[in-house]
């Protein structure tokens, strides 16, 4: 029981992680219609960031993660005013804007191996701080992970039900024709849809090396697949969704390795295998997840 | 390494070019001719390179006979992923194709006594025993390199002999694929490319000749594999990663989707930027380190992929009147 | 080649449900259609027409509602099944194969060729190759009827609207179809043109007892070529009979009333 307690704390800082990208990834996609394949190299960038103001400059962790936001914020407003806009201004499709995708994550995490070499990274912070909460124990940095990644999810979900930019926001995920035809700036929204995403990718990628210790720019690509898992299980084009889909994700994940499951339960080196394994079930038997409406998947 | 008039040096780019011009026509037909934009196209020819190994070291059979299962198992590989994500939408279909390409890499290197592990195919008998499959073929290639021996005489090396062997394949595989999309059977995959509701209201059954569509490009996979692993007589799991198939579709795009005798030329080009890259030393490239060089390269490569898709999707050999890129 | 039901009827709807987001596009639709006739559907834009041609071929799948062509239930096939069992249909939006020739879109439609089956391909070239020459042919035919002969090297993206609904039409015929569902076959299409399809489809109907069910919205072609005239107003059939009745249906004048529209020729967006 005491063991199946810290899986599922463990399985809520995971998915919180999980949750906080998705969300990023969601909006985007609810914008765009495209799954953004170098999402996960954002949340790098954010982390990579954070180290250098963190360890190499000697700030604080907390300035180190608002620095991680504004920064990744600005990579994905730069990239989507020099790249993407002008691309579908020529009209690209699906399957081009998901090749452009594949590339830019190659450039992007490159240059950061370029930057900062692949060695792995650690942040300047205390990592054998634990408490003991009852039958769980927990580090200063997976509770950091839960109490953060709450606040923000409280934040961007006020944001969105809340704000007029929130309300044109889920407007334009919705039907982007309609929206201008409303007289939404798509633009502008547009912007700042990859605004908030990226700086929330941002946020994610600080929490993700706060909790694994020991990071290094390969592991956007490994987060991503697990983001995009998240996506598709909350239910694709759903911020709400992504929330529900990563928390769920990051819980099965860690629950599948419990020992009085049959067989003992899974291996933890195959907890990723589990997160795809529930990926593909899901687009066999349910492939607008959760809380998606049964459309273009 | 001397420079570029190294003619080892060029066998090897053959070689590797080969290998890359084989694994792309897998692709070519799965990408070029149907329009499937299957992203774990790898994970076929891991299946190929360690069903053979596996099968000859383990079970010990005779391998013409395992390289033949290997690609069959494949094959089967390849519906297998099919029949859950060809009703996909393209960018989820690509998603999902890693995922699976991933648990087999996954598999690969935690499943230690069937594939050896994270050392790869060294580890098949066990660690600390150095296996190898590679007898049976590499009397084949001595046997070959006799006969090249005639032709060519001291310069048939064994690069060289590997050189022809692989292209003689190659060359093949081009001519067959030639004969393929002019065949009726061609003709129904590009139509389910362009449009599959038009191809479904003409009385063809689109899921499965997009299933077939797999299988053969899971086959070709697979032969680049059995190659691959008997060129470099051992693999390891990481030999198999997401980033061998981007160079597939950088290959493939490149040359020109559905241009068959585009993929060699694209292949050319890539093995070339590797291989020189990494072994050649003139300046500005001695100034960079060769760990850095990687990264240039890997961003090269992005960079490629971007400017192809903004500025010319139709590749190199391509017509835009043909582009269904959309 | 003509095709009886037990009762004359070829097609038979009943009680067809399909709803698209909260709203019926098709909501309990009733009808038949006699076997070797023409028959209109019409109604206001927004009826359903369009909807019902694609669940019938197998495109939509409806919530309720049996389907039956030649006694045979069709309404849980895919379209490929449908196509196989002699009912085609033609777009509204013409879906020619833009990256392959004229020819190849004509040669594409045909049905049995064993050269689409690969180990058919690979073991009996010969059966393969003499059929692709028997495809060619009646290609090369049909083009000549529809004037298209001269394009037929031509990618089909650089053909005009109305010569692609020529090449649809064309196509259809590719399979011998037992019955056709053609959606607004003269969209476009030059007059004289128009006028020489229809009279090829009367050919078919006396020949090959071939039948025939049109969207049209020019009220002349209906009157003139039509035995028979579906009417479809919000997602149901209103009226069915032959074209002067239905046109006098007080119920059919007041569903065109309604919307603000007259049976008459019209231009017609899609629905």
């Amino acid at each position: 029981m005491n063991e199946l307690l810290q899986l599922i704390a463990n399985g809520l800082v995971t998915g919180s992680i999980i949750a906080i990208a998705a969300i990023g990834l969601s909006l985007v996609y609810g914008i765009l219609k495209i799954v953004n394949f170098a999402h996960g190299e954002y949340l790098v960038f954010g982390a990579y960031v954070a180290f250098v103001v963190n360890v190499t400059w000697g700030g604080h962790m907390i300035i180190a993660a608002v620095a991680a936001m504004v920064m990744t914020a600005l990579l994905g407003i730069l990239l989507e005013l020099g790249l993407w806009r002008p691309i579908r201004r020529k009209g690209a499709g699906i399957v081009s804007l998901f090749i452009v995708s594949i590339g830019l994550a190659l450039v992007l995490r490159n240059s950061i191996l370029l930057w900062q070499g692949g060695a792995p990274r650690r942040y300047d912070v205390d990592v054998f701080q634990v408490y003991d909460l009852g039958p769980i124990r927990l580090s200063l940095s997976q509770i950091v992970v839960i109490v953060v990644a709450s606040v923000a999810i409280v934040a961007v979900g006020l944001l969105l039900a809340r704000t007029t930019l929130g309300k044109a926001m889920r407007a334009l995920s919705d039907s982007r024709d309609l929206a201008a035809v409303s007289g939404i700036d798509t633009d502008r929204i547009t912007a700042h849809t990859w605004i908030l995403g990226s700086a929330l990718a941002g946020l994610g990628g600080v929490l993700q090396g706060l909790v694994q210790n020991a990071f290094e720019p390969n592991m956007g690509f490994r987060l991503l697949l697990l983001i995009f898992a998240a996506v598709i299980l909350g239910g694709v084009g759903s911020a709400y969704g992504a929330l529900v889909g990563g928390l769920a994700l990051g819980l099965m994940m860690e629950v599948s390795t419990w020992s009085s499951l049959p067989a003992g339960g899974v291996d933890a080196v195959y907890k990723p295998v589990v997160a795809f394994v529930v990926l593909i079930l899901v687009l066999i038997f349910r492939p607008q997840g959760i809380f998606g409406r049964a459309r273009t998947v | 390494m001397s420079g570029l008039a190294n003619a080892q040096f060029w066998a090897f780019v053959g070689v590797v070019a080969g290998i890359y011009t084989i694994f792309a026509l897998g692709l070519q037909i799965q990408f070029g001719f149907t329009g499937l934009l299957n992203f774990g196209h790898v994970a076929f020819m891991a299946i190929g390179a360690y069903t053979m190994a596996i099968l000859v070291v383990k079970v010990e059979w005779p391998l013409w006979i395992s390289a033949l299962v290997a690609i069959l198992v494949s094959m089967l590989f390849g519906l297998i992923i099919g029949l859950p994500t060809l009703r996909l939408r393209a960018d989820y279909l690509a998603i999902t194709t890693i995922a699976f390409g991933e648990i087999i890499r996954f598999i690969a290197v935690n499943q230690q006594t069937l594939t050896g592990g994270p050392q790869g195919t060294i580890n098949l008998t066990g660690a600390g025993r150095a296996s190898s499959y590679n007898r049976e073929w590499l009397d084949f290639q001595g046997w070959a390199q006799d006969q090249l021996e005639v032709i060519l005489g001291d310069h048939a090396t064994r690069d060289v002999t590997m050189l022809v062997l692989i292209w003689i394949v190659a060359v093949a595989l081009i001519v067959l694929l030639q004969f393929m999309v002019h065949s009726p059977w061609g003709r129904v995959l590009r139509s389910v490319r362009e449009d599959e509701d038009a191809t479904s209201a003409l009385g063809k059954n689109v899921f499965s000749y997009k299933l077939q569509s797999l299988a053969v490009g899971a086959a070709i996979g697979a032969i680049a594999g059995l190659f691959f692993a008997f060129q470099f007589s051992f693999f390891s799991p990481q030999d198999f990663d997401p980033l061998t198939t981007f160079f597939a579709y950088v290959i493939v795009l490149l040359g020109g989707t559905a241009k068959n005798w585009g993929v060699p030329v694209g292949a050319l080009i890539f093995a070339f930027i590797f291989a020189g890259t990494r072994f050649l030393d003139f300046w500005p490239l001695s100034e960079i380190t060769s760990a850095d060089r990687a990264f240039l390269r890997l961003i090269v490569v992005g960079l490629i992929l971007i400017g192809l898709m903004a500025f010319r999707p139709q590749g190199i050999f391509g017509k835009k009147e043909e582009m269904v890129l959309e | 080649m003509s095709a009886q039901n037990g009762n004359g009827r070829i097609l038979e709807l009943s009680d067809v449900v399909k709803h698209f987001g909260g709203v019926a596009a098709v909501a309990g639709a009733e009808l038949d259609v006699r076997t070797g006739s023409i028959t209109a559907l019409i109604g206001p834009n927004g009826a359903g027409k369009t909807t019902l041609f694609n669940i019938v071929s197998g495109f939509y799948k409806p919530e309720r509602g049996v389907i039956s062509f030649r006694d045979e239930r069709i309404d849980r096939k895919p379209p490929h099944a449908i196509a196989q069992r002699g009912l085609v249909r033609t777009f509204q939006i013409t879906k020619a194969l833009t990256k392959m020739s004229v020819l190849e879109n004509m040669m594409l439609a045909a049905p049995n060729q064993p050269g689409e089956h690969l180990w058919r391909l690979v073991l009996t070239p010969r059966a393969s190759r003499s059929r692709e020459a028997e495809v060619r042919e009646k290609a090369d035919e049909l083009l000549k009827l529809v004037r298209l002969d001269r394009l037929a090297d031509d990618y089909a993206g650089t053909l005009s609207g109305g010569q692609r609904k020529l090449l649809e039409f064309a196509r259809a015929l590719m399979s011998d179809p037992t019955m056709i569902m053609l959606d607004e076959p003269m969209a476009g299409v030059n007059p004289s043109l128009g006028l020489e399809l229809l009279d090829h489809m009367k050919r078919l109907q006396e020949e090959q007892g071939t039948t025939f069910l049109l969207i049209e919205h020019d009220m002349e072609v209906v009157m003139n070529v039509s035995e028979r005239v579906i009417v479809m107003n919000e997602g149901r059939v209103i009226s069915a009979g032959p074209p002067d009745e239905v046109r006098n249906d007080q119920a059919v004048i007041d569903a065109y009333l309604g919307t603000g529209r007259r049976p008459a020729a019209e231009t017609e967006a899609s629905e």
